[in-house]
């Protein structure tokens, strides 16, 4: 067994006993990424050459005696849309083709300290706009599952060099559920935090209100590893940041029994829509759960049909603002084509510089912004999100967690949805009200469909019950044996 | 709700995108789409949900000190498009 | 037809907190291009605003000296436009729900009383330079951008450029009294865009209004308003119709030119910030801000001119100045208001003009200037003796007793030595005891030898009345 197969845990005892150097580990994910990455396509930047130096200062610091952090030498990759001082960060954007930040995300100041080993940027929909990876201006990503299908979006990179051994963990954002349905596709764990427990400071914003960083892993608990590194309150930087009761210590608290707790499953979230083998991989969890003494039983949450609008627009009007500033003067693409004309070159810039999604989300952002439709939408928006977060909080009364699909179907072709936006943005049903009510929710393999495409299914917490969901989802992992899996490549 | 093509020239031209691109007409189409879905909100009764201020949390401030750690050469200069005389060049604006 | 103008305001004052309004970048003036910058004030993709507690204490500040409500709820709302100069092409400001609001400010025209009300005060962040010099193109500065600003929106309440002046400078002289801007002009620490409409005398119905940008002194408003008052009065009176536009004036040309009109007026898509959270201000908070606010300059006006009997230029010059008003009213507890006052606006003042520096920043003190004050009150020293201590008031720590025995300054009062000088310098002028004889007025004469030969420090009324005495006898 490759040391690339092993879990991050796994491994973070064999650095500790000294019985593998960081070097030696980098060397052998390195190794998978050359032999698969190719076909996988889930980088855009690769950082090797920095990755050993980090790897071999890590053994010094080791050797010398010094206590280091469980993450220390563990090998991590990086969404694209994380700002990496040094390390070229482009959102898989023309617009940031060769951007490179003067500044760390307060994420990697977090993983630096920790003695983590950055393997590079992972690929990603174009400003994280998009679930299947194919907005990426520098190239699609394929699902190790099956490589002609999509790995999800938009953090599909990160989950895709998860589920290709390349590395044991990753990072990725999540606005609408840019973390969830790629670990669902890719057959791995991926959590989305409750909103304000890591800090975005760094994170390229697509929607300030909905966006946070999160951990991809192959299992729950090198989520929770991974979780626990990066989440604190970063009063400095991040004024929608909060200061977490789990702060650091959820790995260290797991507990894998679930004898009395409350599962709910909403009904509209298991309707018309969601295809047969999913609903009922996602059903046959919550038999797994009854069996394991917790009490299961149906739930109501019927404004999940309001919850696409008002996704679609308080994130289009915040990206709409968001997305101003790359307009061509300070940092990332400039036309060529403006000559004298200060307007010419925003615009120009701006138009070769975005993709069609983008600016189709500009454009929506922008006109539910503009005068005369700002009451009708924008602030008919925020009211029908208090009403959705409500409605969570009192079905919170009822149930510990909330047992969910993530999308309506396993994996599909590249190039099979990208021509009906529509469609694409219905796949976001089950995972944006999340995101609107600012819960946390995690993700995991539940099984896997006729094709042998990965199947997930999705816990969603109250706010700060990150402990409760990882426990849950340790549960039904040793359950269900469903963890560590690499796709065979 | 119909979005006019002269409206959409309109958005565009607020968002800076050139509205003579190739995919602009695909994008009025879709946004046509998105819209329709966006409409359905009207029926949401939101009752006395009024207040224009989200007070879930307040107060989030950094005290009155200086800290200065960036110089131009590294904030600004390396991913200049046009950097000139220490800052970023633009064509000349006429104010 | 005879026409009224009606003028609204927006002013903009910095505030002089150390740091940025959304970083920790310094606010300092005039540091080399981009040296105060950081991911934040640049709009680096990624960067977030966190927001400086001292801008919010300030704007409040403000707020409750010029009456306005404090919503003690408030947010921070973007704006979005395009520009160089700001480089997250949106400004945070305050859209619905500004910090303070329904104000009214208090000022004097020619010695009458009037009044403009503020429709709110809001905070924001300033943006950065434009340089045209440097090259061919323009080159951006960043080091503004982030810097705090206030703005404050009248109503349009005023209705001639002298008002529009003296309401501005009573907008300086609170923020200075408030220590919350420096004022500095010529830095821009003030500026402000105006507006200004005309209707027929006599008529309720306000007209078309023309905003005024690139207004940079408070006399340079004057004469832009003054100018697009006679322009509009013209167009109507030409039967023409006034357009609503802006329109940026030319203090070199004196002249206005159209900038923008109506048709492509902004669409600047506010809404709350997401990166931002709601501001509360405690009523504790509140009750500390509003302890902090001194005696403000109109009140100080008006007592100055109702208790202390000065004139209107008096009281104006000493309630402008908060340090001066300051030493006035601690002096005033102590000795006459008239005779500190008198000090304060000959040399103290003069002292001040010529060093160039400002009260605060020396060694003088009310308790000094008391102690000035009776010390020729009692006769201790003379008045001429005053002029000379005083210098040293202001650079050193000594009690002014301390330096006018330092310089040997003391006013001899001793009637027994003052007798003796007398008749020495009678028995040594017998010309001028002859003229007295003679019916002449000779004391002056005999005065002035008297102090001379007591090298300046008799004290000259007991001189006086000893000549007298004296001259009788002979």
């Amino acid at each position: 067994m490759g040391l690339y197969e092993k879990t991050a845990a796994e491994l973070s005892a064999l650095l500790e006993s000294k019985q593998i150097s960081a070097v030696e580990l980098a060397q052998d994910v390195f190794a998978r990424t050359a032999a698969v990455e190719d076909r996988v396509q889930g980088y855009v930047t690769r950082t090797e050459q920095q990755a050993l130096a980090q790897a071999q200062a890590i053994d010094e610091r080791r050797a010398a005696g010094e206590a280091l952090p469980a993450l220390a030498g563990i090998p991590i990759a990086i969404k694209d849309n994380i700002c990496t001082k040094g390390t070229l960060t482009t959102c898989a954007s023309k617009m940031l083709y060769d951007f490179v930040p003067p500044y760390h995300a307060t994420v990697m100041e977090k993983l630096d300290a920790q003695g983590a080993v950055i393997t590079g940027k992972a690929n990603m929909d174009e400003f994280a706009m998009g679930s299947s990876c194919e907005n990426s201006a520098m190239h699609p990503t394929h699902n190790p599952h099956d490589l002609t299908r999509v790995p999800g979006g938009s953090s599909g990179g990160s989950a895709a060099v998860v589920a290709a051994g390349e590395v044991p963990l990753a990072l990725g954002s999540d606005t609408g559920g840019s973390i969830r349905q790629p670990a669902s596709f890719c057959g791995v764990v991926g959590l989305k935090p409750t909103y304000g427990a890591v800090s975005r400071y760094g994170l390229i914003a697509f929607a300030s209100s909905l966006d946070q960083i999160g951990p991809f892993a192959r299992t729950v608990e090198d989520a929770a590893l991974l979780l626990d590194a990066i989440t604190g309150h970063d009063p400095l930087h991040d004024s929608t940041s909060v200061k977490t009761p789990f702060e650091g210590s959820v790995r260290a608290n797991l507990n894998a029994d679930v004898k009395g707790l409350k599962i709910g499953l909403p009904k509209e979230y298991f309707g018309a829509g969601i295809s047969d083998e999913v609903r009922e991989r996602v059903l046959a969890a919550a038999e797994t759960y009854r069996g394991l003494g917790a009490e299961v039983f149906e739930i109501s949450l019927p404004l999940v049909e309001y919850a696409l609008p008002v996704y679609y627009i308080l994130s289009s009007a915040e990206a709409s603002s968001n997305l101003a500033r790359f307009d061509g003067v300070k940092y990332g693409y400039r036309t060529p084509h403006a000559g004298d004309d200060l307007i010419a070159l925003y615009t120009k810039s701006r138009s070769e510089g975005f993709g069609a999604e983008v600016q189709r989300r500009i454009m929506l952002g922008t006109y539910v912004l503009s005068s005369g439709y700002y009451d009708a939408y924008y602030k008919k928006a925020r009211a029908a999100q208090r009403k959705i977060r409500a409605e969570f909080a009192s079905a919170f009364e009822k149930c510990d967690v909330i047992l969910t699909p993530v999308a309506p179907t396993t994996a599909y072709g590249l190039g099979a949805k990208t021509a009906d936006p529509l469609e694409m943005y219905a796949g976001d049903i089950c995972t944006v009200s999340v995101n609107i009510a600012g819960l946390p929710a995690l993700v995991q393999p539940c099984g896997f469909d006729g094709a042998q495409l990965p199947i997930g299914m999705q816990l969603i917490g109250p706010r700060f019950g990150e402990q409760r969901l990882m426990n849950a989802g340790l549960a039904f992992e040793q359950a269900s044996g469903l963890r560590n899996i690499i796709a065979a490549l | 709700m119909a979005i006019a093509r002269k409206e959409i020239e309109h958005i565009a031209s607020l968002a800076r995108l050139d509205s003579s691109d190739g995919i602009f007409d695909r994008l009025a189409e879709d946004m046509q789409g998105i819209v329709g879905m966006v409409d359905k909100l009207a029926e949401l009764d939101l009752g006395d949900i009024t207040d224009v201020i989200d007070t879930e949390r307040k107060n989030a401030f950094h005290e009155d000190e200086v800290i200065q750690r960036y110089s131009p050469d590294v904030l600004i200069e390396p991913n200049a498009p046009d950097f000139q005389a220490g800052g970023v060049a633009v064509p000349r604006v006429v104010e | 037809m005879k026409y009224q103008p009606v003028i609204g305001l927006e002013v903009h004052a910095e505030l002089s907190t150390k740091s940025k309004i959304y970083c920790s970048c310094s606010t300092a003036f005039g540091a080399p291009i981009n040296s105060h910058t950081c991911p934040v004030c640049t709009g680096m993709p990624g960067a977030l605003p966190v927001l400086n507690r001292q801008v919010v204490h300030y704007a409040a500040k403000m707020g409750r000296a010029t009456g306005c409500t404090v919503n003690q709820l408030c947010k921070a709302d973007r704006k979005n436009y395009f520009y160089p100069d700001l480089p997250k092409a949106y400004q945070i400001s305050q859209f619905d729900v500004p910090i303070c609001e329904n104000g009214e400010v208090f000022f004097y025209v020619d010695g009458e009383k009037k009044s403009c009300r503020l429709e709110r005060i809001h905070f924001e962040e300033d943006a950065g330079k434009l340089l045209h010099d440097e090259i061919d193109g323009t080159v951006v500065d960043f080091n503004r951008c982030g810097v705090p600003l206030i703005e404050m929106v009248t109503r349009p309440d005023l209705h001639s450029s002298a008002e529009a002046k003296e309401f501005l400078e009573m907008i300086k002289t609170t923020l200075s009294y408030l220590d919350i801007c420096d004022c500095k002009m010529e830095e821009g620490s003030i500026r402000c865009d105006v507006n200004v409409s005309v209707r027929p005398e006599g008529t309720e119905e306000l007209g078309t209004r023309v905003e005024m940008k690139n207004i940079n002194t408070f006399s340079g408003a004057v004469r832009a308003i003054d100018y697009e008052v006679a322009r509009q009065i013209e167009v109507l009176e030409n039967g023409g119709e006034i357009q609503q536009e802006t329109r940026r004036w030319d203090d070199v040309k004196l002249k206005n030119t159209v900038m923008r009109t109506k048709e492509d007026a902004q669409d600047y898509r506010y809404f709350p910030d997401p990166d931002l959270i709601a501001v509360e201000i405690s009523d504790e908070w509140l009750r500390q801000i509003e302890s902090e606010i001194p005696e403000l300059p109109l009140s100080r006006y008006e007592r100055y001119l109702n208790e202390y009997g000065m004139t209107a230029m008096e009281a104006r010059l000493l309630s402008d100045s908060f340090a001066k008003a300051e030493l006035l009213d601690k002096a005033a507890a102590h000795v006459k208001p008239k005779a500190a006052a008198n000090w304060i606006l000959s040399d103290v003042s003069k002292y001040l003009n010529d060093k160039g520096v400002e009260l605060p920043d020396t060694k003088f003190s009310a308790e000094k200037l008391v102690e000035l004050v009776q010390l020729i009150e009692a006769g201790k020293i003379s008045g001429n003796a005053g002029k000379k201590v005083l210098p040293s008031m202001f650079e050193t720590d000594e009690t002014v007793a301390a330096i006018v025995a330092r310089m040997g300054l003391e006013q001899v009062s001793d009637e027994g030595a003052i007798l003796a000088i007398v008749q020495d310098v009678i028995a040594k002028n017998e010309k001028a005891v002859a003229d007295f004889k003679a019916g002449k007025n000779v004391t002056g004469f005999l005065v002035g030898q008297c102090m001379k030969a007591s090298k300046g420090q008799g004290n000259p009324q007991i001189i006086n009345k000893l000549i007298a005495q004296e001259l009788a006898k002979c």
